[in-house]
């Protein structure tokens, strides 16, 4: 009986330790994001967000002081455009301005209730950070609140600004409209699915949106009426941003299939292209090139209309690159090195690893 | 090994429920909970005649004496178990093994549970690669992990004046002390070395769950506080439910089988 006991202690103990183990499932997190000016880079990964000198690869500070493990940062930092405040969001649900020259803070904003994933805004003098706790919020350069907005459910994406009104998904399928600076609704549109990436604006008032059920929708930015006359389905779901240029609108799905579409009618207007690897965010520009990051660890880039190119660099890469000049910033998942910098012809310049 | 066979089948179940239920993720975990409990009612039922049989082998004649005559000869005395089990046809270790299987399912539970309300773009990413092919399960994501006052993905907690109150961890601890102590038949002597086992499981096992409750999301809870009633209503149905065992001693007769 007694052995019965201990057995039935030592299998409980087990379970504690196995459920505390999965515990950290809960804090896991997502990927990194990473953003820069042109003397560094800002990279929210993890316990810390770290700022690295561009030219020498190394690191200039950290915040917080001590890691926090238990409440991460993932959200790419944003910088004020007078480049006095760096605006950093965290799993803590803090909103921080950080001093970007050693990483003091200058004020918080504590608000939310949930975690912050999205990068915030920074348009019209304004701040705008969208939080798991359904809530939009509109601070200003002073840590104030100015409005809130509430959704149905969480928010993971970051609004685009037009300059009179902000357009933004959520996860319970509604695309919004809101008074810039008011936060007043002016329209909203439910999906097919939930919303996961930020909509984009074309060159005469559209507005493009993607549904995670891999559905893309046109509508008019002023009125929200649909311009298509039916979505545009993928094949796989759409978690990365369409990206609006030249005249072409780019669509990638979680396959690593990258759509071109016709802005006026939603239809394919040219051969789909293979990246090879999962996408999730949204490529990042450089003149003709589109620079999309894949779970393969790869870069590919498309220049337009049609030349691609694969450079290999490490990890897996879901988040949105950063560039300055021709040097190309990526933040692998749960990698050694949490920045990593690369040329536009693919040399490695430098990689970026913290000290413990 | 473990996702494919566990998790994954898990977290789809979970879902399919879920979709059936009206999507409503609490009541889904409820409903698995019956389904577990009653794919497992065999081996529990088998516990149950396993628990009593020992019960009544510890107080027989026999063991008793043995245990007098070898008492300084602690290796003879097991040899001698050891022979009365196997004469008996009873296994030590029987009436364990519902138990040890309860814990791989609340294990895969508590993941499934993590898993199918992904609360972040990568648990997402992660939950749309394992579901299913089948129709609609894609489009339930995400789930809505509100279930009355809770949110199932985060331990539970009642604020009251600025408080948190962990009810659901204390309906736990209750659940399973009354669960442990209703279901031991009731003890002749206070003494026996079993009795005082019985007796320290039936404080340790509602610390051990509420700790559990305290410090996961509340859906394990949920599991656990269904799990113990279920449980409850299975050794009812077998006649084995000795709610005396609540009571004071004083005033109680020590070996009555009345509330059988």
């Amino acid at each position: 009986m007694k052995t019965k006991v201990y057995v039935m202690l030592f299998f409980l103990a087990g379970l504690g330790l196995l459920l505390s183990g999965c515990a950290s499932d809960l804090v896991a997190g997502t990927w990194p994001g990473v953003s820069a000016d042109e003397a560094r880079a800002y990279v929210a990964a993890g316990s810390f967000v770290y700022a690295v000198d561009l030219q020498t690869g190394q690191e200039v500070w950290r915040f917080p002081e001590k890691a926090s493990t238990a409440n991460p940062f993932y959200a790419t930092p944003a910088l004020t455009p007078d480049g006095e405040q760096l605006i950093v969001a965290g799993f803590n649900h803090i909103l921080y301005s950080l001093d970007p020259v050693d990483g003091t803070i200058n004020w918080e904003f504590n608000r939310s209730h949930d975690r912050y994933y999205a990068a915030p805004l920074i348009a019209d003098e304004l701040i705008y950070a969208a939080s798991a706790d359904y809530n939009l919020y509109a601070v200003t350069f002073d840590g104030d609140l100015a409005w809130q907005f509430s959704a149905s459910q969480a928010i993971w994406s970051t609004p685009v600004s037009d300059g009179a009104r902000l357009y933004f998904g959520a996860l319970d399928r509604t695309v919004y409209a809101l008074d810039a600076r008011r936060g007043s609704l002016v329209w909203k549109q439910t999906l097919d699915s939930a919303i996961l990436a930020s909509p984009a604006l074309g060159a005469e008032g559209q507005l493009y949106v993607a549904s995670m059920g891999g559905r893309v929708y046109a509508f008019d930015s002023e009125s929200g009426a649909a311009l298509w006359p039916q979505p545009f389905q993928a094949e796989g779901q759409v978690w990365a941003a369409p990206f609006f240029l030249e005249g072409r609108l780019y669509v990638a799905d979680v396959d690593g299939v990258i759509y071109t579409l016709d802005p006026a009618t939603g239809r394919e207007s040219q051969p789909r292209l293979h990246a090879g690897g999962t996408i999730v965010s949204a490529p990042r520009r450089f003149e003709q090139t589109l620079i999309f990051g894949t779970e393969d660890g790869a870069l590919f880039l498309l220049t337009l209309p049609d030349e691609v190119q694969t450079f290999e660099v490490d990890g897996r890469l879901y988040g949105t690159p950063a560039l300055v000049g021709e040097t190309v910033l990526v933040a692998p998942y749960q990698a050694d090195s949490p920045l990593i910098a690369v040329t536009l012809q693919g040399a490695r310049r430098w990689s970026f690893t913290p000290e413990r | 090994m473990w996702e494919t066979l566990i998790v994954n089948p898990f977290t789809n179940v979970l879902l399919l429920i879920y979709n059936l239920v009206g999507q409503n993720f609490g009541v889904a975990i409820i409903v698995f909970t019956v389904l577990i409990r009653l794919i497992t009612h065999p081996l529990t039922a088998k516990q149950i005649k396993s628990t009593q049989a020992m019960q009544e082998l510890q107080q027989s004649k026999e063991w008793q004496a043995i245990q007098k005559k070898y008492k300084d000869d602690k290796e003879k005395l097991g040899q001698e178990q050891i022979r009365l089990y196997k004469e008996k046809g009873i296994s030590p270790f029987g009436s364990c093994l519902p138990t040890f299987i309860q814990l791989p399912i609340m294990l895969g539970l508590y993941q499934s549970v993590i898993r199918a309300l992904a609360a972040s773009p990568m648990q997402l990413l992660v939950l749309t690669r394992i579901l299913w092919p089948l129709p609609g399960l894609s489009e339930l994501i995400p789930i809505n992990s509100q279930f009355l006052w809770m949110n199932l993905g985060q331990p539970e907690r009642i604020y009251i004046g600025g408080i948190g109150i962990p009810f659901l961890a204390i309906l736990v601890a209750l659940t399973t002390y009354i669960q442990s102590k209703v279901t031991i038949p009731p003890v002749t002597d206070p003494n026996d070395q079993s009795a005082q086992m019985n007796r320290s499981m039936a404080l340790m096992m509602p610390l051990m769950m509420a700790y559990f409750a305290l410090s996961f999301a509340s859906g394990l809870a949920v599991y656990i506080i269904v799990s113990n009633l279920l449980s409850l209503v299975q050794y009812a149905i077998l006649g084995k439910v000795y709610w005396s065992n609540l009571l004071p001693k004083r005033g109680r007769p020590g070996s009555s089988k009345s509330e059988k």
